[in-house]
């Protein structure tokens, strides 16, 4: 009671501080092409009053009467001051510069009261700026986003050429992928080779590797939050790449007498191209489209709109023709009630399908799963201690799990249609910023979560609620057995699920360079991807949860510690986690999802728990520019039999997940030697994979049988690389408008055979035993053009 | 043009993913008794002759051709419906065999094999099979659409579940090739199965060319020797790629009843069984 007293006394003080105040508000853009900057701090100097901006490069700050310095910077620009006499509410939009010339770092002499990491409460977030990505060594030059953050601790992905990543040792499936707040379901192209983000559509990215804010919910490990471009509103910018893999072009001008702007962006792959001439019957490619338009109605009211569009395709010989991608779509409404409140509505759509047809058998296989989310989201800026974010949010699914059809009238196969799902995720949520002392500032706020699991399908019921049974005399998991079904209406609910997820951080100062941070956050995750393989595949589907399957719930618990040297030249973060999440989908031995209504009967729950230290060093100014990380930690998966009975999947025991790296370093570094060369590399060595080996052979149906031991216990070799690259930015005319540059790069350049598996099986030729190494790529040097027009 | 050509060697070059043999330590843990009991009724025959195979396990990388056969055992199975007893006589290779054994559709047989005072057990139940229709060979057919391909098919029998083992073997290859089938999205239809032969330097594998002969089986099995023979092809087709679920343990359907944690490898079928042997024209 007493705490509780305490606590309502602080919001109390913090209210009443709102009196006498008047409020300065803007938003802050780039000056070259008019796109609002996110996260660009805003403050008054000498005061500890200061914000930073918003997704749509909104601020908002209160001080009293008097007169200011308002100062606005931001990483890569050049700082801007402006004078402010308050004496009531301001606007103050403004427009900064990108410094050119970033070696000689304009550092605003007079102290500086700047909102930085060391202050903020939000710990775990990995940033890289889409600059930093551009200029990064990597495969066949394709920039890549989400290949640019497995260099950042904590977070790391299966191995070249597997699909999606991984956060703090979560599966793939449990990072919620947002770009302008869809829902991405998939993000690789390839099977994992390429992104499918599009760098010169993006503006920012954000990874929330743990203490994932409030308005942010459904996943239980990570959050990636990636905003496109606006468009340039001041003229038309053509912009492209030539690559060894793909092309790109994007086109983006102001629209409706500058009240808006759009952004069209392309990209395709031309290796089938290559392929083909290359005398293959086989065709692989992609292509995506990104698209951003928004307008301007009036000081108050903005609408976006933006689009992505992205799919993959391959041909085998046209006996097996397969294409997936994804599709989304988001308007936004940005409203300003006021100087303070800051509101946003969106109404997105997200669809992930994936089309199979295999001529040669005769069939087709179509599966998709869709979502339209409807959200409102407002921001309130209560005074220079307290800023409150609240909302609501509601997605609707529907999955489409499969559909078989035969594709000729001889088709031996019959149509089969999987039991389509429904179900609806909501969420309601308040976080605030508090401001408790001038050292220590908290972030605290709930998200409450619902999920129904909507009716339309039977589901059938099992003898003694049992849908998977332990045959202790064959010490295997069997089908249990089916008692009948149950129909349930379109209007019934077959299962609801409510929970309450507090999140929790704060940050103490410790001196003016360093401070000590702590986080705890609590997430449910109500979708799953059903997947059995070491890494997901782009045919893996999703499932809601209900009857037979639990949502996920993850705790994680952080604490950091970080520090500037050498006024900002070098920064240090050290974080130690530690991570359990409850009711993961476990597969039995020998489960077989695809096609399958009945999933069921091939899984169990489980859970996992994952543990770490990262550490990160960078180097933020001068010529040279980069960091070293290196991450320490463990994760592993633990699966009884529960009421299935029996130990469990490998007897109950903890056993090392697919993506348990014990250790990971990577180094990666920038040196601008010049005006025309920069030169940039990463270094990588990781632990190897863990991996299942055999234990045992015998003879079986006159083959030779590789007997396994239990689950992941052994390891792959260790992956270590280095690659290198070189941008060369030819003589410019000050006054042409057309700006190249080349970009030179070395993959692997020592051609290290890294193991992406380690096979084991009988030779055909010789009838010896095998292991055979499967290493994707060796050197692999490349050359792009990029251009600006 | 020539600049195309050359990037495109490039990227043959390079987006091919390179394989090669190494040496790994891999573990051991010991010998156990493998039961390799496949009582298959050929379609038009007797099915008294018949033989249970018995070897032990032995470390991976061991050579293959040295199969530790088990001497000394004391194999017999049971018909569970009528309570015939066959016993299996010891040749002293490994193999046991009866010439008396009676095949009798939709019976349970049960399996008793005594080896080193321990018990092992297992039962099965002998389903019928329609049997091979047809059989076609065609180039266009099958993944590759440039080497010979050959297609069988059989009548699925609507009013159940049925599960098929397939077996090709080219005379003169070492071991035969494994497919599985369900009726699962096929049920009562006319089901076919290819087989075909890449190019494969590695190996020295050639497509088919006329005049070679191809065994081929098909076998009606039970829904639990399915999911074994369905688990143990995808994992002799080479586990741990990121696309292959873990792999793991193969558990038969035979039983230590002595000494429950020395369970044993293989397993006890009782099948019908169609054989064809055709020659590549």
């Amino acid at each position: 009671m007493k705490k509780l007293f305490f606590l309502i006394s602080i919001l109390y003080a913090s209210f009443l501080q709102s009196q006498e105040k008047f409020t300065i508000s803007g938003v802050i853009k780039d000056k070259s092409n008019g796109e609002t900057l996110i996260g660009a701090s805003v403050f008054l100097q000498k005061t500890s009053i200061g914000a930073v901006t918003n997704d749509y490069g909104f601020y908002s700050i209160s001080a009293p009467e008097g007169n200011y310095q308002l100062v606005v910077s931001f990483l890569g620009y050049k700082d801007v001051v402006q004078q402010i006499s308050l004496k009531g509410n301001v606007k103050v939009n403004v427009e900064i510069e990108e410094d050119a010339n970033i070696l000689d770092e304009v550092v605003i002499t007079t102290e500086k009261n700047e909102i930085t990491n060391i202050k903020a409460p939000q710990m775990s977030v990995a940033k890289i700026k889409m600059n930093t990505i551009k200029k990064m060594p990597v495969v066949f030059g394709e920039v890549d986003v989400i290949k640019s953050l497995q260099l950042l601790p904590g977070v790391t992905n299966n191995g070249e050429g597997s699909s999606g990543f991984n956060v703090r040792g979560g599966s793939s499936d449990q990072n919620l992928v947002l770009l302008d707040e869809a829902i991405i379901y998939n993000t690789s192209h390839l099977f994992g080779f390429f992104s499918v983000f599009n760098a010169d559509a993006i503006k920012d990215i954000k990874l929330y590797k743990g203490m994932i804010p409030a308005n942010f919910g459904g996943r239980s490990s990570s959050v990636l939050d990636v905003r496109q471009k606006e468009g340039n509103n001041k003229k038309f910018e053509l912009t492209g790449g030539i690559g060894a893999i793909s092309s790109r072009l994007a086109l983006e001008g102001p629209m409706f007498n500058k009240k808006g702007s759009f952004l069209v962006a392309g990209r395709g792959s031309y290796a089938h191209l290559f392929l083909k001439l290359a005398g293959e019957e086989n065709t692989a490619s992609f292509y995506d489209l990104n698209l951003k338009t928004n307008y301007e109605i009036n000081k108050k009211n903005k609408l976006y709109l933006s689009a992505y569009f992205g799919r993959d395709v391959f041909n085998i010989s046209n006996s097996f023709v397969n294409d997936y991608g994804n599709l989304s779509g988001n308007l936004r409404w940005n409203h300003l009630f006021n100087d303070k409140l800051f509101a946003n509505l969106s109404l997105v759509y997200s669809k992930y399908d994936y089309k199979l047809n295999i001529n040669v058998l005769e069939f087709s296989w179509l599966s998709f799963i869709t979502n339209y989310n409807l959200k409102y989201d407002l921001k309130y800026y209560l005074n220079d201690k307290f800023t409150l974010d609240y909302g609501v949010s509601g997605i609707y699914y529907d999955f489409d799990p499969g559909t078989i059809s035969p594709t000729t009238e001889t088709s031996s196969f019959n149509l089969i249609v999987l039991d389509k799902k429904r179900a609806l995720e909501s969420g309601v949520y308040v976080n605030a910023e508090h401001k408790i002392t001038d050292k220590l500032t908290a972030q605290y706020g709930v998200r409450l979560s619902s999920f129904l699991r909507l009716g339309g399908q039977s589901l059938v019921n099992y003898e003694n609620d049992q849908p998977l049974v332990y045959n202790e005399l064959l010490d295997l998991y069997q089908p249990g057995v089916s008692i009948g079904e149950t129909s349930y209406d379109t209007h019934e609910t077959i299962k609801d699920f409510i929970n309450f997820e507090p999140r929790f951080g704060m940050a103490y100062q410790l001196n003016e360079s360093s401070s000590v941070k702590a986080g705890y956050s609590k997430t449910t995750q109500y979708i799953h991807l059903l997947s059995n393989t070491t890494s997901a595949s782009p045919l893996d589907v999703w499932t809601p949860s209900g009857k037979f399957i639990e949502p996920q719930q993850s705790n994680q618990y952080a604490l950091g510690y970080f520090k500037t040297l050498k006024n900002k030249k070098y920064s240090l973060e050290v974080e130690g986690y530690y991570k359990t999440i409850d009711n993961v989908i476990d597969y039995i031995d020998g489960s077989d999802l695809i096609g399958k209504n009945y999933i069921e009967r091939e899984i169990l729950s489980g859970e996992s728990r994952a543990y770490g230290l990262e550490f990160l060093f960078r180097k933020n100014k001068g010529r040279l520019k980069g960091w070293l990380a290196y991450t320490i930690s463990k994760a592993e998966s633990k699966t009884p039999g529960g009421t299935a009975g029996g130990l469990g999947i490998n007897d109950g025991k903890w056993y090392n997940a697919a993506f348990d790296r014990t250790h990971d370093v990577s180094m990666t570094g920038s040196y601008k030697l010049n005006e025309k060369w920069t030169f940039g590399s990463n270094f990588i060595l990781q632990s190897g994979r863990p991996v299942t080996y055999p234990n045992a052979q015998y003879s079986y149906q006159g083959l030779t049988i590789a007997n396994y031991s239990e689950r992941n216990t052994s390891r792959l070799p260790a992956f270590h690389r280095l690659d290198v690259s070189a941008t060369y930015i030819p003589n410019r005319k000050p006054n042409r408008r057309w700006k190249g540059e080349w970009v030179f790069g070395i993959y692997n350049v020592y051609s290290r055979k890294n193991a992406a598996a380690i096979s084991f099986a009988q030779n055909r030729e010789t009838g010896n035993n095998e292991a055979t190494r499967t290493s994707i790529f060796g050197i692999v040097p490349s050359v792009s053009y990029n251009f600006k027009f | 043009m020539k600049y195309i050509k050359i990037v495109t060697l490039i990227l043959s070059l390079f987006l091919t993913a390179c394989t090669d043999v190494v040496s790994v330590e891999v573990p051991f843990e010991g010998s156990k008794l493998v039961i390799e009991a496949s009582l298959d009724w050929e379609k038009g025959t007797s099915g008294n002759e018949q033989t249970i195979k018995l070897s032990l396990s032995s470390p991976y990388f061991n050579d293959t051709a040295a199969i530790n056969n088990v001497t000394g055992a004391s194999v017999q199975v049971t018909n569970v419906n009528d309570g015939t007893v066959f016993v299996f006589n010891d040749e002293n290779n490994g193999d046991y065999t009866t010439t008396n054994f009676v095949p009798v559709l939709n019976n349970t047989y049960s399996l008793e094999v005594i080896y080193n005072g321990e018990t092992y057990t297992a039962e099965e139940t002998l389903y019928p099979l329609t049997g091979i229709n047809n059989i076609l060979q065609s180039v266009e057919g099958g993944i590759d659409s440039e080497v010979i391909d050959i297609e069988i098919f059989f009548d699925d029998p609507a009013d159940e579940e049925n599960y098929y083992l397939i077996v090709y073997y080219e005379q003169g290859d070492l071991f035969p090739f494994l497919d599985d089938k369900s009726d699962e999205f096929r049920n009562g239809n006319t089901i076919s199965d290819f087989f075909e032969k890449r190019e494969d330097e590695d190996i020295n594998q050639e497509p088919f060319e006329a005049g070679d002969v191809i065994e081929i089986e098909l076998l009606s099995i039970s829904k639990e020797y399915y999911e074994y023979i369905r688990l143990l092809r995808s994992q002799t087709d080479g586990g741990n790629n990121p696309f292959a679920a873990i792999p793991v343990t193969l558990k038969g359907n035979c039983v230590n009843i002595t000494e429950a944690d020395n369970s044993p490898f293989g397993y006890f079928r009782v099948t019908e069984v169609d054989k064809l042997t055709y020659t590549i024209l």
